[in-house]
């Protein structure tokens, strides 16, 4: 599996496409309605995942541990929201914090970690 | 040689442009082109502090809120070239007429189209934009155009330029190319 990481609208879904030659049906779009759907090379924006597990009483690390087979050769998406200010919101602080820890355990399983910056890619692992 | 750099708020994006500008410069002409159009009190006391920060260095001051290609109006475009900074240009372009009220949908590609044309034909050019893309905030449709198209500007400014370096608290990450 690798993590591809970055702030938003940093350029991370092209990186993607053209480092793994992906196709649009190679790609899920995760979001906080209907959460991640494994089985696709590509899973984009799993910080939505995060959100949907805030929202649905989970937790992102059990759930992603209890799936490990389907996933661990796939390409995660993050969008990097951990230097700002921590939210006002009960419900935007636990969905930061629960994307951080998704984001460390992602990392830790992961061959390669790329970061974003400006469209341009900085290998951190 | 061009240069790109961001990088957090309050990190010393300015001081490293202002140095390298004058390294790069080395006695030729030096522009600094100022983007802010000041609003009141507060913008005129930060446009002062910046003038003080610069004396003595040797910049020539161009105003250039809107239509920063303009600056080769009068300015010689062999020479070394600071636009400090994209993101107040792009708050320029995207609210024409300082009502912030209705943003311009063209204002990022106006503002990509006339920096590239400055990084192509200066002599050497350092652009100074600001990182806003890691917090955990939902913002409104106004704020997320804005970043999405400083995104935009900064992406392509990237693609152009020589040099992409980042400053985080004062230490420089090079992500493309070497210092000059």
């Amino acid at each position: 599996m690798d993590l591809i990481i970055g702030g938003a609208y940093q350029g991370k879904l092209e990186y993607a496409k053209t480092k793994y030659d992906l196709k649009e049906s190679d790609i899920f779009t995760c979001s906080e309605s209907e959460g991640i759907r494994f089985g696709v090379r590509c899973l984009d924006k799993a910080g939505e995942f995060a959100l949907w597990c805030v929202r649905n009483g989970k937790d992102a690390v059990e759930f992603l541990q209890q799936h490990k087979e389907e996933w661990k050769d796939s390409i995660f998406i993050c969008e990097d929201i951990f230097c700002g200010v921590v939210p006002l919101g009960a419900d935007m602080r636990a969905w930061r914090e629960m994307s951080g820890r998704m984001c460390s355990y992602l990392s830790s399983e992961a061959e390669s970690v790329t970061r974003i910056f400006c469209g341009l890619p900085q290998v951190i692992k | 040689m061009t240069i790109l750099l961001s990088g957090g708020n309050k990190n010393g994006k300015s001081g490293y442009g202002q140095d390298f500008a004058v390294k790069l410069a080395a006695g030729g002409k030096l522009y600094y082109v100022a983007t802010m159009i000041p609003y009141d009190d507060e913008d005129r006391a930060r446009v002062a502090r910046h003038i003080e920060n610069r004396a003595g260095m040797g910049f020539e001051t161009i105003e250039a809120g809107r239509n920063i290609q303009n600056v080769f109006e009068t300015a010689d475009e062999n020479g070394t070239f600071l636009i400090d900074s994209t993101t107040a240009l792009l708050l320029n372009e995207m609210y024409p007429d300082s009502h912030f009220e209705e943003a311009d949908s063209e204002a990022a590609a106006r503002c990509i189209s006339g920096l590239l044309e400055i990084a192509r034909r200066a002599g050497n050019a350092i652009f100074v934009s600001d990182y806003i893309y890691s917090d955990a905030a939902r913002y409104d449709e106004f704020t997320e155009t804005y970043r999405s198209s400083l995104a935009s500007i900064d992406r392509a400014l990237a693609q152009e330029c020589d040099t992409v370096i980042e400053v985080c608290a004062g230490n420089l990450i090079v992500h493309k190319g070497r210092l000059p």
